[in-house]
């Protein structure tokens, strides 16, 4: 038995690189490394233009506050520390290397033969701080945060492999040629958490996978994977503490809340290369898919790569790209330059072209047919918030719990009438939160600690 | 490789199902085809002119409306289509063709495209025009021949009372349960043959393009409370058949109670819908002055769906557990 959640959609999967080898992309030229990649404060330059770096190195911290460092990801000279706008509309500087091709690794990044009983719940935040790891299914909170965060609340640690998304293929390559090293890292977590018992989750489309993480755990028992049914979004922390604890976390809650923490796999395996080998987060797997992408491919690239490196990389377009998308086509971002780097959360690379799913063109309207209420995995009403967010009525958005949206597009996916319905919420939950915002900052006490417990 | 080419900008989702508008009223035309084959065979080929003079009507009406209001033109989405399909087969075959001309100006014009178009009218535009038509023209509208018509030769047009006017005027209907199951009876076009109907209904559960909860909640309703009150001294059995499998409940649960825009959209609410469905057309047979309440009833609670839609709001993920977990301390 499968386990799931009420709600959701099934759809094409795309899978089409499982089958794929991680292939190492050849070392760039240059790489550019924003110094934002996380959820939290923006790192400050620790280097100059001009100044030589090691791989590894250090090159950006956060001076306070919430966040994590940024490492060079190739040896060479720093050229030029520049600030741009990202595709999210936000600025952020960025520090560009050019590749000097030594590979000179930074001396201290070598394994230091300890194992999991010698590290101590202190020594491994400590390490995967200085990693600079977050969240790497694409939401980029800092992974040291979570953990510290989660001590002593936590009773449950899942690593998230749903990978429920069209076309990404990151984590399924990662459980089938590293399942040692996510499990080892899973087993440290455990230890740090101190809980007995952790469980992988896999979606069923996924056996191989599944079979390959049970052969490498042979008899060891303490660490179980798990089976869900392949539906998205079932890798949404919500719905996949309620297909395995059947706990329904409220929205603005942390899992923590409920005893459970999540990593997503590939995170697993850099906190165990963080804390065993000093290897700090540099690279990373892509998924570079779409049906304008010649050969289709996984690839470990440097963070900081230009995505058109990673495109070339796989032979280049069959035909011009309509979008070129960031992450999966469900919740991913659509980019204006081919030359943005690869960074942290940046797990598939989608070039599609026009005729890719393309909806009648006749002018959207609703039909009513409540597709959206049957597939909201949040058990919202998209149609009713839709309509009331078109006329500006945000304030019936709010009473109908628009703010519960996580915005993974189900229903504007299974909308017949091709109604924009994830645009029209996030309207709505720009202006509500906007609201919140400015009652806030006028009620000064009360509210202030409100947000501090969040 | 072309990197100049601009890219397009558009918020996710990036994929969508192929599954639009257009689609979804094909599978209802394709559904309704059955019946109008069938009714061809019983009815012969008036039958045919009615439908397709209705069908063409309503799209005429929805296209000239859009372009002298200056509006984008959406009669391929093919809803308009359906409407008039339904209008004809709500009229027995011996209707004169002008009425059409009026019951389907009322339907597209007045009905549905003075309320906003698709997605927005309130009730149904088929239903609306059936009882619009209904009672401007009552003699045209309940004169139900049995078998073959042929205008320019009225003779072999043989009138006979449906079985639900037979029942309530407390006689055993002519005609057998088996025969109305089949379509053997005197009616309007479309709803003569129950079976076929269903096979249509069974088409769309299977496609998705409706949930079971409307038919089978109004549809049961019905036949429970037949079975219950048997009229004209007929066995409960007997009773419940005549009223599932004659009169316009069965075309009026799968196909135009279910109408998106005119129906609720979560399964309870579909299931307080039909049910409402249900009892009204039972009260309406038994109590009012009509033999077939099918039409009033759907139309009647058409005008409730918002409400529907209200209180049967679903509870959002996690609300639920939150109470519970204030009110017995933490939730395991």
């Amino acid at each position: 038995m499968a386990h799931t959640f009420r709600g959701g959609v099934h759809m094409n999967e795309y899978k089409i690189t499982a089958s794929k080898p991680i292939e190492k992309l050849p070392v760039p030229e240059t790489v550019v490394v924003p110094l934002s990649q996380h959820i939290g404060a923006p790192c400050t330059a620790t280097v100059k233009v001009g100044d030589t770096v090691d791989k590894g190195q250090i090159i950006g911290v956060v001076e306070k506050g919430l966040g994590c460092p940024v490492h060079a990801s190739v040896s060479g000279k720093v050229s030029k520390i520049e600030t741009v706008i990202t595709p999210s509309g936000r600025k952020v500087e960025q520090i560009v290397i050019e590749n000097d091709g030594e590979e000179r690794l930074l001396a201290d990044i070598r394994h230091n033969g300890k194992s999991i009983e010698d590290i101590t719940a202190e020594e491994c935040i400590e390490a995967v701080r200085l990693a600079g790891i977050s969240g790497m299914g694409g939401a980029t909170f800092p992974t040291y945060a979570k953990i510290s965060s989660a001590l002593g609340k936590a009773k449950h640690i899942i690593i998230n492999s749903a990978e429920c998304e069209p076309f990404i293929t990151a984590n399924h390559r990662l459980m089938l040629e590293e399942p040692k090293k996510i499990i080892d890292g899973l087993k440290l977590l455990m230890r740090v958490f101190g809980i007995e018992k952790g469980v992988i989750a896999i979606e069923d489309n996924k056996m191989d996978a599944v079979e390959m993480l049970r052969k490498t755990l042979g008899d060891d028992t303490s660490v179980e994977v798990t089976v869900m049914k392949t539906k998205y979004p079932q890798g949404d922390e919500r719905q996949i503490i309620y297909a395995l604890t059947g706990v329904e976390l409220k929205s603005g809650k942390l899992p923590a809340d409920v005893g459970c923490v999540i990593f997503n796999s590939e995170t697993c395996y850099n906190v165990y290369r963080a804390v065993f080998e000093g290897m700090p987060l540099i690279e990373r797997i892509v998924t570079v898919s779409g049906n304008c992408v010649k050969e289709p491919k996984n690839i470990l690239a440097p963070i900081g790569t230009s995505i058109s490196k990673l495109i070339d990389f796989c032979g280049g377009f069959t035909e011009a790209p309509e979008k070129i998308v960031l992450g999966g086509p469900m919740m991913g971002f659509a980019q204006w330059d081919i030359n943005v780097p690869v960074t942290k959360g940046t797990n598939a690379v989608l070039a599609l072209s026009e005729s890719f799913n393309k909806k009648a063109s006749t002018p959207y309207a609703c039909l009513h047919c409540g597709k959206c209420v049957s597939v909201c995995p949040m058990h919202l009403m998209p149609l009713y918030l839709a309509q009331h967010a078109q006329n500006k009525d945000f304030e019936t958005c709010e009473k109908y719990n628009a703010l519960s949206c996580v915005e993974c597009g189900s229903c504007a996916y299974i909308c017949p009438g091709n109604v924009p319905l994830v645009q029209l919420i996030r309207l709505a939950k720009g202006v509500i939160n906007d609201k919140r915002r400015a009652q806030a900052a006028q009620a000064p006490k009360p509210e202030e600690k409100k947000e501090e417990k969040k | 490789m072309d990197s100049n080419k601009t890219l397009t900008l558009s918020p996710s989702p990036h994929v969508k199902h192929k599954n639009n508008t257009q689609a979804v009223m094909r599978d209802v035309l394709i559904a309704l085809t059955p019946a109008f084959i069938w009714s061809i065979v019983i009815y012969g080929w008036m039958a045919a002119v009615l439908t397709v003079l209705s069908v063409a009507l309503c799209v005429f009406y929805e296209f000239a409306y859009q372009k002298l209001t200056k509006k984008p033109i959406t009669v391929s989405d093919c809803s308009a289509a359906i409407t008039g399909m339904l209008i004809a087969f709500n009229l027995p075959v011996t209707t004169a063709p002008w009425v059409l001309i009026f019951g389907c100006f009322f339907a597209i014009v007045i009905v549905k495209q003075l309320f906003g178009g698709i997605g927005k009218n309130i009730v149904n535009p088929a239903i609306a025009a059936r009882i619009f038509m209904f009672v401007s023209w009552p003699g045209q509208l309940s004169h139900f021949p049995k078998g073959y018509y042929n205008p320019f030769v009225s003779a072999d047009a043989v009138s006979s009372a449906t079985p639900l006017t037979a029942l309530k005027g407390g006689a055993v209907p002519e005609t057998s349960v088996l025969e109305s199951f089949f379509g053997q009876i005197g009616g309007s076009l479309g709803e003569i043959s129950a079976l076929l109907l269903l096979a249509g209904g069974a088409y769309l559960i299977i496609r998705r393009v409706i949930t079971w909860h409307i038919p089978v909640a109004f549809i049961a309703t019905v036949a429970v409370f037949a079975f219950f009150f048997p009229q004209a001294g007929v066995s409960g059995l007997t009773s419940m058949g005549y009223h599932v499998f004659s009169g316009g409940l069965i075309l009026g649960a799968i196909f135009m109670a279910t109408d998106y825009t005119t129906s609720p959209v979560t399964p309870v609410g579909r299931l307080i819908f039909g049910v409402g469905c249900g009892l009204l057309t039972v009260m309406i047979r038994y109590l009012g002055a009509y033999p077939e309440g099918a039409s009033f009833a759907i139309m009647i609670m058409n005008l409730l769906v918002w409400y529907i839609d209200r209180i049967t709001m679903p509870r959002v993920f996690g609300q639920r557990k939150e109470k519970k977990a204030k009110e017995g301390g933490e939730a395991k």
